[in-house]
């Protein structure tokens, strides 16, 4: 027998039945589409999130302690301010290494705009390189030594009327200092320690190391007191960035103050954007990866509906077979008949089950306003688990049917 | 129509103290060591009451089943000792069957009913077509080649079951109570289409247990408790 005919006697077999094949194909659909939609929709969280990461900041090594035995890759930050300015400057000065930008915090009390007092925790203290062209809005970034200060789109409207460009803030710190604060520029975004400040979407006021900061310790290398951060981001080219966090690793491994400002149990550390990034890829992966697990017993669901009909199709069909194998038919023809009327069911059920679940994935992304991203690893699975599920669901049956006794057959009412 | 064997003196089937038995709880003895054979465009009729024997000799001739000793030679092919696959090409290609409840597929028209043999020896479509129209119209049913079986009356399906019987140009035609299931005018132009498939050349074998159905054929078997029990040869047998 030629596989056209097997595949011809199929549909005709599938249409003779045409609501019973259609609810044994909606399970798989239902199943199929499952999968498709969890694996879609993780991708698309995943790549939204990756993106901004590695969007934001591909050119940065981020610098800071984490504990020796952190068994969680390197992420679990200590903030303590062990990296020296002596430390800063040697890391500037690794070749290709464009400027390296520390970071502390400055204890504050509140910030009164036009009479309108804020609390406030902390400002950020950094140097002016922190602000790239593209994140400034309006004015521009403060100059060292100014009591100048930048705030952040949030910042800005967190007081009755917005801040704007040339305004004066009162700064009140920790000690009840004042100070005198003109607005230079607004920026946008949470530019933070790390890649991932993005998302707090915080808050964020800016003012020079220079004059506010103030957490100085003795350099143990060079006997002087100076200030000291509890990270700095080294900005390099972004074609580099490899290549720079082995050099800065390599320094604060042997040379920097770090090394021995930090405290017992804690190590500098320099990560790029893209640790960030798989990390953040590894979670969501386990996370998809267990859902669409979970979507898979939808799957098996499936199969066992087609299974379940291709075995009453059979029995139905017993006197038929009789006939089949009186004129001829071998039982490998009855066997492929059979297997090849379920693995067509697993085909449509496939077929038509992947614009549901690309749909819906797209619909969940929409909902969850992420970007869409296909996963076409996962439908292709989705596609070849579909049809072999049919195949597979279809083989007992199909061999009970080869089995079949023509003479038994023949009588068979 | 004609048969495929070419020396009128040739046997198409050729049985030798065959025989089968079957277990069921307690050996049950069908058929007790059956010789007989099928020269080739004879036409013959088997005879005997329900139990003697007459399907287990036509399922072995038919190459359905394998005897338990002895040997069943058809169209030169020794049944007894073929594989599944080599019985499955013989009743494909070298046996047409009718039967009395027709076994015609539902789901087919008439023409792919009668094509159907030709499915399984991979025949192409087009091929398959042409003979089953011609074989239709043959036996007279030229009109009614995409009706299903529901849309026919019982003497029209036995007639496209015999169509599709002979659509392979089989050595041997074999019926089973072909007139069973028909009244008798409608049993009665059943039977002159195997006359005609005899006067054609064709071997039919036709089991029958109603003596004027059997009376058609050149000589009727007699089987009784799974033996030969008589041949009885018929003067202008064959009409």
């Amino acid at each position: 027998m030629k596989s056209i005919e097997a595949v011809r006697i199929a549909v005709r077999s599938i249409r003779s039945h045409r609501l019973r094949s259609a609810l044994t194909i909606l399970g798989l659909v239902i199943g199929i589409a499952s999968v498709v939609v969890f694996a879609t929709f993780g991708a698309s969280v995943e790549a939204e999130i990756v993106g901004d990461i590695e969007g934001s900041s591909a050119s940065n090594v981020y610098v800071f302690a984490t504990p020796t035995d952190d068994e969680d890759g390197g992420f679990d930050r200590v903030v303590q301010p062990a990296f020296t300015e002596r430390d800063v400057g040697a890391l500037a000065s690794i070749e290709g290494v464009a400027t390296a930008i520390p970071r502390g915090a400055v204890d504050a009390n509140s910030l009164t705009h036009d009479g309108d007092t804020v609390a406030r925790q902390r400002v950020t203290a950094t140097t002016p390189e922190t602000f790239d062209e593209g994140r400034i809005v309006a004015g521009r970034g403060f100059r060292s030594g100014t009591e100048e200060a930048v705030l952040n789109e949030r910042a800005a409207r967190t007081f009755e009327g917005n801040v704007s460009v040339g305004d004066r803030l009162t700064l009140s710190l920790a000690g009840n200092r004042t100070h005198e604060l003109r607005v230079v520029g607004i920026v946008n975004g949470t530019e933070g320690g790390l890649p991932v400040s993005d998302f707090a979407e915080g808050s964020r006021v800016y003012v020079p190391v220079d004059p506010f900061y103030r957490t100085v310790v003795e350099s143990p290398s060079i006997g002087v007191r100076q200030r000291a951060y509890p990270q700095v981001t080294v900005v390099t080219d972004p074609t580099r960035t490899e290549a720079t966090r082995t050099a800065v690793a390599t320094y604060l491994r042997e040379e920097s103050d770090a090394r021995r400002l930090v405290p017992a149990g804690t190590e500098p550390t320099a990560r790029t954007s893209g640790d960030f990034a798989a990390r953040i890829s590894s979670v969501i992966d386990r996370i998809t990866r267990f859902v669409t697990g979970v979507a898979v017993i939808g799957l098996v669901v499936g199969a066992i509906g087609i299974a379940n009909i291709m075995l009453v199709s059979v029995t139905e069909r017993t006197r038929e077979i009789g006939v089949m194998k009186a004129v001829g038919a071998r039982n490998r023809d009855v066997l492929v008949l059979f297997l090849v009327e379920s693995g067509l069911l697993g085909v449509v059920g496939a077929i038509l089950a992947l614009p549901v679940g690309v749909a819906v994935g797209y619909a969940a992304t929409r909902y969850a306003e992420v970007g869409f991203t296909l996963a076409p690893g996962w439908m292709a699975a989705a596609v070849g688990v579909g049809v072999a599920v049919g195949v597979l669901a279809g083989l007992y049956p199909a061999w009970r049917a080869a089995r079949v006794d023509p003479i038994d057959a023949l009588r068979y009412e | 129509m004609t048969a495929s064997s070419d020396a009128a003196a040739a046997d198409v089937v050729t049985l030798t103290d065959v025989r089968k038995t079957y277990d069921v709880g307690g050996t049950v003895e069908a058929l007790a060591g059956v010789s007989l054979s099928l020269p080739a465009g004879s036409y013959t009729a088997v005879m005997g009451p329900s139990g003697s024997g007459k399907s287990t000799l036509l399922n072995l001739i038919g190459a359905l089943d394998t005897p338990t000793a002895g040997q069943v030679v058809v169209a030169d092919e020794e049944v007894s000792v073929a594989s599944e696959r080599a019985r499955a090409e013989l009743r494909g290609t070298e046996i047409g069957f009718v039967f009395q409840t027709f076994n015609l597929l539902a789901r087919l028209t008439a023409v792919e009913n009668v094509g159907l043999p030709l499915v399984f020896a991979g025949v192409p479509r087009a091929e398959r077509r042409e003979r089953a129209r011609e074989l239709l119209a043959e036996v007279g049913l030229g009109d009614r080649t995409d009706h299903h079986p529901t849309e026919l009356s019982g003497g029209q399906r036995q007639r496209v079951a015999i169509a599709r019987a002979l659509v392979a140009d089989p050595a041997l035609v074999l019926a089973d109570e072909p007139t069973g299931n028909v009244d008798t005018e409608t049993g009665s132009r059943v039977l002159d289409v195997f006359d005609r498939l005899h006067a054609a050349g064709n071997t039919v074998l036709l089991v029958t247990h109603e003596r004027h159905v059997a009376e058609r054929a050149e000589r009727i078997v007699h089987v009784r408790d799974g033996e030969l029990e008589r041949i009885e040869d018929l003067d202008g047998g064959g009409r």
